[in-house]
């Protein structure tokens, strides 16, 4: 079998007539009866689905040519994402025969630009509670080593990507659960500004730090996904009632005289990383300065001051969306879930103001340091993946999130890898930029990408007629 | 981390949410509860009384 196909590549070979929508399809959903009993990044494979989507796109497609990148390109959604008729379970026991009506308003969006949907994908329960193994379905394996962690919550579409079961793939990243899964499995993602992309559909876990976008292999894939999926809905409250730019008007313009801002202190004292990570990312910078880019430090308050403030957000915010199940069924929940979500009800109302204040602090001081700067830069995870089995219930009480500034802010944030740890594990670093400016952030992170040979390795994991080799 | 909370006080802070808990459950939060009380800690620094949060309503909104 060949090697996995970007978006990019396919819709290339698509629009030249060069490759059928069916057969990619088929070839996904072979990978995914290799792969997934080990991988378990699929909880539905709608089979039947996909192939009606890529005949209908095959068709549409000789009849007319593509209606954009996204025609017959198959991909699958994080089981938060409501599909309609289709189960979306939350990846939990409480929603395990959970029909909705209708699609989440980024999953039409999704389809209705061609894609072809192969599934349902595996989440942490509600977003929020894994890696579980007390669920109905197991928690997903990492690619590149099937006895570690993905990260989460988007854990199934991070698991998904990097050996082809899909070419991309939506998440949902609330304290940082695109960009955590997206950097351990070594692929692209990026947390839209909060607005950008509805939430309309999606289970909620947080309403105010909650964000949709895209996970795929490349920088330009991600790109070509938020296309689709980004826009104004009134269905969404929080939904930016602006023009979508062209994503990828301007990926291609390299990083010269870009000024990025290192967020040194989050990554060598608040949350100090591994000697591997902070290799890669010091060599990531080394990249962008010889691409042209100034390359200054600056100092934002302790990121544990960003973690408190999302954590009691949250946390809070959890609590009040699910405090009638945890009433009526609390051990329905897994066990992980349950305990992160209880303490939320131990928050004081005040607590909670007392964040949105320290919030409303902190985006101002963001604002005022970003003005001089086109991007930021700092680590995503303190290493590469862990053992799945070694991942502590309170992780995130024992050090500060390098994420969440982002989803306390609203800014967008992408991911991407920087190479491989010692025992072959991604690696990975998060750019930032201001919001709604997505499109220079695309810029900077494609330059990099596209500087560096990342993105030739897949992981080793063979797909066998009869199986994995 | 150890909360500095007692445990009789904490016995009536999880009562108020009409969890159904087990002893071993209420066990695990007590443990954890510390955490929250750091968190708390750290965002109700002084500021001025007329700082408003960052969620404003906003009139005529839909």
């Amino acid at each position: 079998m060949a090697p996995p196909l970007t978006i990019t590549e396919a819709s290339s070979l698509i629009a030249a007539g060069k490759l059928s929508p069916v057969e990619l399809t088929q070839d996904c959903l072979e990978r995914i009866e290799a792969l997934n009993p080990v991988l378990n990044s699929f909880i539905l494979v709608t089979a039947d689905r996909a192939m009606a989507d890529a005949r209908a796109a095959e068709a549409r497609i000789s009849k007319h040519g593509p209606k954009g990148p996204l025609d017959g390109i198959p991909i699958a959604h994080k089981d938060i994402y409501n599909t309609a008729g289709i189960r979306t379970t939350g990846h939990s026991r409480l929603l395990e025969h959970n029909i909705p009506e209708k699609d989440a308003t980024t999953v039409a969006k999704l389809a209705e630009a061609g894609t072809v949907m192969l599934g349902k994908l595996a989440t942490h329960e509600f977003a929020m509670g894994g890696p579980s193994f007390d669920l109905p379905w197991p928690p997903a394996r990492n690619p590149w080593n099937p006895d570690h962690f993905t990260g989460g919550s988007s854990s199934g579409t991070g698991a998904a990507v990097p050996p082809g079961l899909i070419l991309g793939g939506t998440g949902s990243d609330t304290g940082g659960s695109i960009r955590g899964p997206a950097t351990l499995c070594g692929i692209a993602g990026i947390k839209p500004t909060y607005g950008l992309c509805s939430r309309a559909g999606v289970l909620p876990l947080s309403f105010t730090l909650d964000h949709t976008g895209p996970m795929a292999w490349t920088v330009e894939d991600c790109a070509i996904l938020l296309q689709a999926m980004a826009g104004y809905d009134p269905d969404d409250p929080a939904s930016a009632d602006r023009p979508v730019p062209n994503f990828r008007a301007e990926i291609n313009g390299g990083v010269k005289g870009l000024r990025i801002g290192v967020i040194r202190h989050y990554h060598e004292v608040d949350h100090a990383v591994g000697e591997p990570t902070r290799n890669a990312l010091d060599d990531a910078l080394s990249v962008l300065q010889d691409l042209g880019a100034e390359i200054r430090d600056v100092k934002l308050s302790p990121l544990a001051d960003y973690a408190a403030c999302a954590w009691m957000i949250l946390t809070t915010e959890a609590y009040a969306v699910h405090e009638p199940w945890l009433k009526s069924e609390f051990n329905s929940y897994g066990e992980l879930l349950r305990d992160r979500l209880a303490l939320g009800g131990l928050t004081r109302g005040v607590d909670y103001v007392q964040a949105m204040r320290r919030r409303r602090e902190l985006c101002v001081e963001m604002a005022s340091m970003m003005a001089g700067l086109d991007v930021l830069v700092t680590a995503v995870q303190p290493n590469d993946a862990p053992r799945i089995d070694e991942v502590p219930k309170w992780a995130m009480f024992e050090k500060p999130s390098l994420m969440a500034p982002f989803n306390v802010t609203g800014y967008p944030a992408i991911s991407v890898c920087t190479g491989f740890g010692p025992g072959g594990l991604p690696l990975g670093m998060q750019l930032v930029a201001k919001p709604f400016a997505e499109p220079l952030l695309f810029r900077a992170a494609h330059a990099y990408e596209t500087a560096t040979p990342w993105r030739t390795r897949r992981p080793e994991m063979k797909v066998e007629a009869s199986g994995v080799a | 981390m150890k909360p500095m909370i007692s445990e009789d006080a904490f016995a009536v802070l999880l009562a108020q949410t009409g969890l159904p808990l087990s002893t071993e459950q209420k066990k695990t939060l007590h443990g954890a509860y510390g955490y929250v009380e750091q968190i708390a800690a750290r965002i109700s620094g002084p500021r001025p009384r007329e700082v408003e949060p960052a969620m404003i309503f906003r009139a005529g909104a839909k």
